[in-house]
């Protein structure tokens, strides 16, 4: 059972003496607040103003990556948006029940990002949440744009030339299973490429980095990095 | 006999002993012995075999045995030592002949000797495990006179000089020289070899070394071949006639190595007269000699196919890279086939239709033949220029040889399917324009195809004859139902082609004239009448027309012409100049084909039925065309229109490439699809793999374009990684 902060406490107690409703259902109904006061006037739905407004609340930055992961225990369809069902999963899953124990649980949320296993679930599950409703794959930019995001966690030296290459090279949308696959290259292959297998079936948008990084003679400035690393 | 009474004769037993003579044996060694002398001494005449024979016999039965062996040895022994000194007195020359005469002597001598000890042979000697007589006599004649040292070395030297004064051309006593031999081989294989092969051998090789080293200092390859097979053929005959035969393979070894094999290179490479050069010289003998010379030393046909081939593949490299020779497709080819027909010859008449250099031969082919991408093309339009005109006349069986010569090349190709496309739109301008020499070569080309590459190949192919021969039949219906009523206008003539079977072509619009329209229309109905449910569209890009045109001074012409011209031309009946503008917009043509149809018109000399002003060479919309009154060509006939098929230009080229390209995108997926169905799971090389065998009759598939095959197949969820190991894929039924 969750633990009652004092004033939150309070305010259960409030809440049941006027009611007269059980702990449960007490709780019930401040998540139901909750979500009042985020969701759209005109639709059964959190929208744009909804989100700005619950980050205002929580103290986070739209952008900060936490509300991705947010998202992803919501299991959210789509980003800038949540249904009520999608809501409440997210609460129920992070055992939230009020604003505080909201701001309580984002550095928890921060530091399901370093573990590896939850990181790729997030990672992947980013893919289906950024893209367009019933397109099959992802705009460049927005692709870019978690991407940078999601490897300023996890560390990804590379990341900045992958996105130059899209930009110069690609500048089409994104398939879902190169933005899986991209996940286990960066974990898999090192900087410096020397256990990049060629014959390792990796999406050739992949082949075609390697390629560019070693056309611009990249390969050994990423070496000469991780050797300084070393040090 | 008188009556008396007789005294009974007895006989009686030897009452006493008979007493062997304690000096019977030596008494009966000397007279053999004697025997032995006298047979030495060629004295046999006086001897009674008989007697001797019995002495020889008394003496084994009454023991004696080893003494008559050993007095054999011993009397032998010291015959033969004089004899041998005898033979090393000869002088010169006549030390061989001494030798010779002796031996045959002793072979007599020993003749007898054995037939008088005949019984001794056959059982003291057996039974103490003695040499028989024969073989002892051999073996004291090799141990006393021929490996007596002075004998030895001499008789060694006296061969060896006589094998060099042969080879330097000296007539020598070959007679001697076998029997000599043959003696060496009777005193055992080892005696021959040790005492003259061997060296025979090692100084032959001398020999060879320092003449081959002449030879290829002063001589060509031709001429050093032709001497390398003399001294060859030379040994081989000298062994047939005074050496054992086993010596053959040994000797022509030795020839073999130190004439070809250490030279081998050098000939092959050798400026203006090596293999290369042969072969543009074509100079079967010398090829001839050095195949059959090369084949038999390790790695020599090996050296001779691999030079062969890096020169056919340079100058077939050479040959579809110069851009002098692209110009002409026609010429290119035959320029091909010329060459292969070259090297064919080559290789059946020098090389014995060596399979190992057939098979050079074609990779060669294949390897060059496929730098260039534009073959297929290419290849095509010699079969379309074949079947155009350079065919007519001709007879049945030729047209089948030239035919199978192309499908030869056609085989080489790796990437049929572009060859299958331009085929395709060769074959339709041949029929649409009727200008094909025999339709029974056509067909022929179709079924060498259909056995190549099966029936896919060519169903579309036979499609579009089926379409000509149908339109035939329908154009009969038509002008039977309505002949009467078209008999005064324009003749029609109408070919209905099946989309699908014709190459794709582009949607066009154009308007046609007044005259002609009812007629099309009439045909429209006609056909739609007796096939419901089918669409037909005018393909006004593709027809001809023919018109009778009277120019200013009465001279009349028939022109034959596409149907955009005819368009043209027949606003002419309405007027003397029109704009641009003022034809474009009556006929409704595409601007970049009616300013073609214009240029053809007006700008070509000797098809100018239209003036253009101003003069220039580019048809502008601003130009103004007037009918050209002063029209005049030799000939009644002028055929205006373009329809002969010709290479083509870079940009349609681009085209047809990315078209082909589009068109194997299917192709591949349908191979992975029909591959991973059947396999469930299988990684990524080997579906790479098997992609490549299923395609490879039509064309070799790049590695990156399957693997974006794949990326597409999983994206539309025909396929999945495998969640454990990414390299593999998963059928998703």
């Amino acid at each position: 059972m969750h633990k009652l902060g004092r004033s939150h406490r309070d305010k259960v107690q409030q809440f049941m003496t006027i009611t007269g409703a059980s702990e449960k259902a007490a709780l019930q109904a401040l998540k139901a607040n909750l979500y009042k006061r985020y969701k759209d006037p005109y639709t059964d739905m959190i929208l744009v103003d909804g989100i700005t407004l619950l980050c205002n609340d929580i103290q986070v930055d739209p952008q900060d990556i936490v509300m991705l992961v947010l998202s992803w225990h919501m299991k959210a369809s789509t980003m800038c948006e949540y249904s009520k069902q999608e809501f409440f999963t997210g609460l129920q899953a992070l055992g939230i029940d009020s604003l505080g124990k909201f701001r309580e649980r984002i550095p928890f949320m921060r530091s399901e990002l370093k573990d590896e296993q939850k990181f790729g679930e997030i990672y992947n599950f980013a893919f289906g949440w950024a893209k367009e409703k019933g397109q099959k794959s992802l705009a460049l930019d927005t692709a870019i744009g978690m991407w940078q995001l999601l490897f300023a966690e996890k560390q990804w030296p590379l990341v900045d030339h992958w996105c130059q290459f899209l930009q110069a090279r690609h500048n089409k949308a994104i398939s879902r299973d190169t933005w899986s696959q991209l996940l286990e290259f960066a974990r898999t292959v090192d900087t410096s490429l020397s256990n990049y297998d060629a014959e390792g079936a990796w999406p050739y948008l992949i082949d075609e980095f390697v390629e560019y990084l070693n056309e611009n003679g990249i390969i050994s400035n990423a070496q000469s990095m991780t050797d300084w690393s070393k040090k | 006999m008188s009556a008396q009474k007789k005294k009974a004769f007895q006989i009686e037993a030897f009452k006493h002993r008979v007493v062997v003579d304690p000096k019977y044996a030596e008494k009966t060694w000397k007279i053999l012995e004697h025997a032995i002398h006298e047979i030495y001494n060629h004295n046999a005449s006086g001897l009674s075999f008989e007697e001797l024979y019995r002495n020889a016999y008394n003496m084994v039965l009454h023991k004696f045995g080893e003494k008559l062996y050993s007095g054999l040895v011993t009397t032998m022994t010291s015959h033969l030592k004089a004899i041998s000194s005898s033979i090393e007195a000869a002088q010169g020359g006549l030390f061989l002949d001494e030798l010779n005469r002796k031996w045959a002597e002793h072979n007599k001598a020993m003749q007898m000797i054995r037939d008088i000890l005949m019984y001794m042979d056959r059982t003291f000697i057996p039974n103490t495990h003695k040499t028989p007589v024969h073989e002892l006599g051999l073996n004291l004649w090799r141990d006393v006179v021929i490996h007596s040292s002075a004998v030895q070395t001499r008789l060694q030297a006296i061969l060896l000089e006589n094998v060099r004064r042969e080879r330097s051309g000296e007539v020598i006593d070959r007679g001697l020289m076998r029997s000599i031999s043959k003696m060496l081989m009777d005193l055992g294989p080892s005696v021959y070899q040790d005492d003259f092969e061997k060296h025979f051998l090692e100084v032959s090789a001398d020999f060879y070394r320092l003449e081959s080293q002449d030879f290829i200092e002063s001589c060509d390859c031709g001429e050093y071949l032709k001497k390398a097979e003399r001294r060859l053929n030379e040994e081989i005959e000298r062994v047939s006639h005074y050496l054992d035969a086993k010596s053959e393979v040994k000797i022509t070894n030795v020839v073999e190595k130190e004439m070809i094999e250490n030279h081998m290179h050098r000939l092959v490479q050798m400026e203006n007269s090596g293999l290369v050069n042969m072969i543009v010289d074509e100079k079967y003998e010398d090829l001839g000699r050095m195949y059959c010379l090369f084949r038999r030393v390790p790695n020599g046909l090996v050296l001779v196919r691999d030079v062969m081939t890096s020169y056919i593949r340079d100058t077939g490299k050479q040959l579809v890279t110069d851009p002098e020779r692209l110009k002409d497709p026609v010429d290119f080819v035959q320029h091909l086939l010329d060459l292969k027909d070259k090297y064919d010859k080559i290789i059946t008449s020098a090389f014995s239709n060596d399979k190992t250099f057939q098979n050079a031969l074609n990779s060669s082919f294949e390897y060059f033949m496929n730098l260039n991408s534009r073959s297929p093309e290419f290849i095509s339009l010699f079969v379309d220029d074949k079947l155009r005109k350079g065919l007519r006349g001709v007879t049945e069986e030729d047209v089948e040889l030239v035919l199978d010569k192309v499908m030869m090349l056609f085989r080489y190709l790796q990437e049929k399917d572009v060859f299958e496309k331009y085929y395709k739109q060769h074959l339709a301008k041949r029929l649409l324009s009727g200008k094909t020499v025999s339709e029974d070569a056509e067909r022929s080309l179709i079924v060498k195809l259909k056995t190549e590459c099966g029936y896919q190949f060519t169903s579309k192919l036979e499609g579009m004859f089926t379409d000509m021969k149908t339109s035939q039949d329908t154009m009969q219906g038509f002008s039977a139902r309505h002949g009467a009523d078209i008999a005064d206008g324009p003749m029609l003539s109408v070919q209905v082609l099946t989309t699908g079977s014709w190459p794709t072509q582009p949607i066009t619009t154009c308007n046609l004239p007044a005259e002609i329209r009812g007629m099309c229309e009439k045909f429209r109905n006609y056909y739609l009448g007796t096939h419901t449910g089918r669409r037909l569209s005018w393909q006004t890009n593709m027809g001809t027309a023919d018109l009778k045109a009277t120019f200013g001074k009465g001279q009349k012409h028939e022109l034959n012409v596409s149907t955009y011209q005819m368009c043209v031309l027949m606003l002419f009946n309405n007027a003397d100049r029109l704009s641009y503008k003022e034809i474009e917009q009556p006929t409704e043509i595409p601007a970049s084909d009616l300013k073609r149809c214009l240029q053809s018109l007006a700008c070509v000399k000797g098809k100018n039925v239209l003036r253009k002003e101003p003069m220039s060479k580019d048809i502008a919309d601003t130009d103004t065309f007037l009918f050209n009154d002063k029209f005049t060509s030799k000939f009644f006939k002028v055929k205006i229109g373009t329809v002969a098929a010709q290479r083509e230009s870079e940009p349609e080229n681009q085209e047809t490439r990315q078209r082909v390209e589009e068109d194997r995108k299917p192709q591949i997926e349908a191979a992975i699809v029909r591959i991973m169905k059947a396999r469930r799971v299988l990684d990524h090389n080997n579906i790479v793999a098997e992609v490549t065998k299923q395609l490879q009759s039509r064309f070799l598939p790049n590695p990156v374009v399957i693997k974006k095959r794949i990326e597409s197949l999983i994206e539309r969820e025909f396929l999945e990684r495998d969640k454990g190991d990414r390299k593999l894929y998963r059928y998703l039924a």
